[in-house]
């Protein structure tokens, strides 16, 4: 079989500004025995907000180390913008951004001193980095704070700043890995602002979050569980296929325990925890076929509302996680 | 070139930042350098001495007036019996006591060798040899003297006959003082140390807050990255070696006099040398922590112990000395003691400068790979 990535057989030119920001296939990592990303095939357009979404050890952040040109794949490959990453990391990561979850700023140098640093390791021009600087410290209402020691600033402003860091040359793709762990809500939602703005400016993001309310605001969403890619679509398209079955949001005391309990029942397919509330998917049963408010009162728990709720991004994760026999 | 600036002017901004840290390199050296010129001084002098003196004539006093005179004694105890000697060795009130034996001033009057007993304390084995050897001398001294003035006084002229002097001179460092011969090494300890355990933080550290991994994904090269680290360090190392030379120079009088250019350039050679080892250290260590220890095992024993900082080369163990050889330490350690006390051509530390471009190359050679393979 032949690769479309292989030299011999280039789709096209590479460097061309067209076309996919990422193409990936046959994608693959392994750490001796253990297998990191199992072979994955997935696009990512220009100018969306992709979403990768999976538990923790599931093979996202291998997946990215890969396409920045980090680590060499074991087989396969792919391009990001229109770059080899095997080939030629080096323009890939000319040509992208990156931010984690850590932030990467240096805690001890000021808002000023980080700008300057990464303006120099991208080899911006005294102009450009003028510019630049005007711009990001606006964008991170950071202006008259400029001097201030990175680390003495809170989280929501840090996150802003290695946002502008990550972004300060100008890429056409940013990968954001977890970029709103550890951040509180209201920091959450003018950060989704931010990446709203830059997607409008037509600059592909490629995000990574387990926060599923986050995810409904990407274009498209693939979902990495083990390694393989197990949904890939729209988040209405990897609803879909729960729409038709009964899902039921239950306010009990002792959720962990009341969990457990109807976990046990054939009537349950799948339960987990929403925050306080135990959500239960009952597939194609009607919520009186199950009767659990009879069975929780039996078991002596305290039994408040039972709603049936449309399926939510969570509730599509658990399903499909279920049915790849493992708990989410 | 210009990445490389970016890096080297943040690793300054984050030395200034740190006070501790400016402090273990502009203060320790100066608190070492003194600690050590003083502490290890192996300048024996007024070693604190008892004299036992059982037998109580005129030759006697003389032979314990001399031991009084001499500067290298300070004679601070007279004992009465042996049972004495234990007690004052064991409170630590003197390091050497003279015995003299009775019969001393009968056996110098008879023409037969006086019989003195010296006992040293062999807890402090530097004082206990040194003392030794100081008694043993002086009382050959006081020996050659009886001779003479017996000699003297059968009528016969001593000055006409034959007989072997001989004069000891030290060069180079003709009063003994340990500082000439400490300051020199100190420099080399100092040296490494704070290249050594710098360099070996730095990656790790980066690691561990995580904007390692944003750097890996900048266009930024390894070994951009790489000699943008070390850079600051080079400049560190180089400015505590002037530190220590020209304090040791005005404070401690120590000579100088090689060539500064050549000094320069062994320094350079042994710098990159020991910012190298860090940079290996820290490619390998899996946190600060370990890079530490692993850094102060690199920098500190074989520079300390297998230099021949304290203890010279030549009386230690083959094994030991095969080893010291593995060690960049030794070479520089030569170097800098001969430019300071000897002065020393290029072709005279031809092998040393040569060991050190050996050294250089191989270990930049193996902290470029690993900082090329670590992803």
């Amino acid at each position: 079989m032949q690769f479309p990535w292989t030299k011999t057989d280039r789709p096209r030119p590479s460097g061309v500004d067209d076309g996919d920001a990422i193409v990936v296939s046959g994608l693959r990592k392994t750490f001796g025995d253990f297998v990191a990303v199992d072979s994955v095939d997935f696009r990512v357009k220009r100018g969306e907000i992709f979403g990768f979404l999976g538990p923790n050890g599931s093979g996202k952040t291998t997946t990215i180390r890969m396409l920045c040109g980090v680590i060499a794949p074991t087989s396969g490959g792919g391009t990001v913008m229109g770059y080899d990453v095997v080939d030629e990391p080096e323009r890939v990561r000319e040509n992208i951004g990156y931010m984690s979850q850590k932030f990467s700023l240096f805690q001890d140098l000021t808002v000023d001193e980080n700008l300057r640093f990464y303006s120099g390791i991208y080899g911006l021009t005294p102009e450009k980095y003028a510019e630049r600087r005007a711009y990001i410290l606006r964008m991170a209402d950071l202006e008259g704070r400029e001097n201030e020691l990175t680390g003495n600033l809170s989280v929501g402003w840090k996150q802003r700043l290695a946002l502008g860091c990550a972004t300060i040359h100008e890429p056409k793709l940013i990968f954001l890995d977890e970029p709103t762990s550890g951040v509180d809500p209201t920091a959450r939602r003018q950060f989704w602002e931010l990446l709203n703005d830059l997607a409008n400016e037509g600059v592909t993001l490629f995000v990574t979050t387990h926060y599923m309310d986050e995810a409904t605001h990407c274009n498209r969403l693939a979902f990495i569980y083990r390694g393989n890619i197990i949904a890939e679509g729209t988040p209405q398209e990897v609803k879909a296929d729960l729409t038709a079955d009964t899902i039921l949001q239950i306010a009990v005391d002792r959720g962990e325990e009341a969990l457990a309990a109807l976990e046990g029942l054939e009537s349950v397919d799948e339960g987990y925890m929403q925050g306080s509330l135990v959500h239960v998917n009952l597939g194609r049963r009607t919520a009186e076929d199950a009767g659990l408010r009879e069975f929780l009162v039996d078991h002596g728990f305290e039994v408040g509302a039972i709603d049936r709720v449309e399926p939510t991004l969570e509730d599509a994760f658990v399903h499909l996680v279920t049915q790849q026999g493992g708990r989410a | 070139m210009r990445r490389i600036l970016a890096i080297a002017r943040k690793e300054f901004l984050h030395i200034i930042r740190d006070k501790r840290l400016l402090g273990v390199i502009l203060v320790m050296p100066l608190i070492q350098l003194f600690l050590y010129a003083y502490a290890l001084s192996f300048d024996v002098k007024q070693l604190p001495t008892a004299t036992l003196d059982l037998d109580r004539t005129t030759a006697s006093r003389q032979y314990v007036d001399a031991l009084q005179q001499s500067n290298y004694f300070l004679v601070d105890g007279v004992l009465t019996s042996y049972a004495q000697v234990d007690n004052r060795f064991e409170s630590g009130a003197d390091k050497v006591v003279v015995v003299v034996g009775a019969g001393f001033g009968d056996d110098i009057a008879a023409g037969r060798a006086g019989n003195v007993q010296i006992l040293v304390d062999g807890s402090d084995a530097n004082a206990a040899q040194l003392g030794s050897s100081y008694a043993g001398a002086l009382s050959r001294v006081f020996g050659a003297k009886v001779v003479i003035s017996q000699i003297e006084q059968k009528g016969l002229n001593v000055s006409g006959a034959g007989g072997l002097t001989s004069s000891i001179r030290t060069w180079y460092n003709p009063e003994g003082i340990s500082a000439a011969y400490f300051v020199p090494g100190l420099i080399v300890v100092l040296v490494t140390m704070i290249t050594v355990l710098q360099t070996a933080n730095t990656l790790v550290k980066e690691k561990e807050q995580g904007t390692y991994e944003q750097l890996i994904v900048s266009p930024i090269s390894r070994i951009e990255l790489m000699v943008g680290k070390i850079a600051p360090w080079a400049l560190i190392g180089a400015l505590d070696i002037i530190i220590i030379a020209v304090v040791g120079i005005l404070a401690f009088g120590i000579p100088f006099r090689g060539s500064v250019g050549l000094f320069a350039l062994s320094s350079l050679l042994y710098v990159i040398c020991t910012l190298g080892l860090g940079l290996i250290v820290s490619a390998r260590a899996t946190s600060v922590d370990s890079a530490n220890q692993l850094g102060s095992l690199i920098a500190f024993l074989p520079t300390f112990m297998l230099s021949g900082f304290v203890f010279p080369i030549s009386s230690m163990p083959p094994v030991l000395q095969w080893l010291s050889y593995l060690f960049p330490a030794r070479y520089f350690m030569v170097i800098c003691r001969t430019v300071f006390l000897k002065g020393g051509s290029p072709a005279v530390l031809f092998p040393q400068i040569a060991a050190l471009v050996v050294f250089a190359v191989v270990i930049v050679v193996l902290a470029a790979s690993l900082y090329r393979e670590r992803a």
